[in-house]
């Protein structure tokens, strides 16, 4: 679907880097959840999970922040489409779960924006499924 | 800056790129690509290196395994500003001797240059067909 949004390429970069993933990373989970619309949905499209409305959201961010101690996202390229709302980035993920094991994965996210904040979000990971 | 207005990098994606895919078309699909492109199949971290090397043995193994190949559903993130395209659609295959079908959600990114592709990277969401 097509949604509406104003903001520009600087804003749709600040929402997907620092309003969100910067937030993930600090397990800031009510900051993380205020990018989302209350009938946003995340989708893992590679082990095609969906969470639907933003309790469903919630709890995928609860669990996933409890069960990782550490959780970086970084070197972010970023395609913005400001004339559609939508913004994609590439980055690495490096998690640490609470033995100690690193996971790294090269990850795809795909935004789309209505007014401004997310909508629909799509997550294209290279290895297994996290976000539970 | 941009090189190239908005609507090239969709018409690339479909009109030539899959439209040349979908029907079996080397020269159609390999003349979107420099002819050091590296396309990546992010998933399972398969490389393919060259136009006229990696790329097209990865085609030329696709082309032969199926009977039907299709792409649609298509939405796009384009940037002119950093000639890049990221592109999410379905994929319909039917494998040879085969009646059946298998359908994909996959993501590409592509990464242009003079309005060609440099540098591609694919994610599927089953098993990698493009080995």
């Amino acid at each position: 679907m097509q949604y509406q949004s104003n903001l520009k390429r600087e804003q749709l970069i600040d929402l997907a880097l620092n309003a969100y993933f910067a937030n993930v990373d600090q397990k800031n989970l009510e900051a993380v959840l205020d990018c989302f619309h209350d009938n946003a949905m995340i989708t893992v499209q590679t082990a095609f999970a969906t969470h639907a409305g933003k309790e469903e959201i919630r709890r995928m961010f609860v669990d996933f922040m409890g069960a990782y101690k550490t959780i970086i996202h970084k070197d972010f390229t970023c395609t913005v489409d400001e004339k559609n709302g939508r913004i994609t980035a590439c980055f690495t993920a490096e998690l640490e779960d609470q033995h100690g094991n690193w996971t790294r994965l090269q990850n795809t996210n795909f935004w789309r924006i209505r007014e401004d904040r997310f909508q629909e979000v799509y997550i294209y990971m290279s290895g297994e499924n996290p976000l539970v | 800056m941009a090189t190239k207005p908005y609507e090239y990098y969709v018409d690339i994606v479909t009109k030539r790129y899959f439209h040349g895919v979908d029907n079996f078309d080397m020269g159609l699909v390999l003349d979107c690509f420099h002819e050091d492109a590296v396309l990546t199949e992010v998933t399972s971290m398969t490389v393919h290196e060259g136009r006229d090397a990696g790329i097209r043995t990865m085609f030329e193994g696709l082309f032969a395994a199926h009977s039907r190949i299709w792409h649609g559903n298509f939405v796009h993130t384009a940037d002119t500003e950093t000639e890049a395209i990221c592109s999410q659609f379905s994929v319909e295959v039917t494998p040879q001797d085969a009646d059946s079908e298998l359908r994909y959600e996959n993501c590409n990114r592509f990464y242009l240059a003079q309005g060609k592709f440099s540098r591609v990277f694919v994610y599927m969401s089953g098993e990698n067909l493009l080995r």
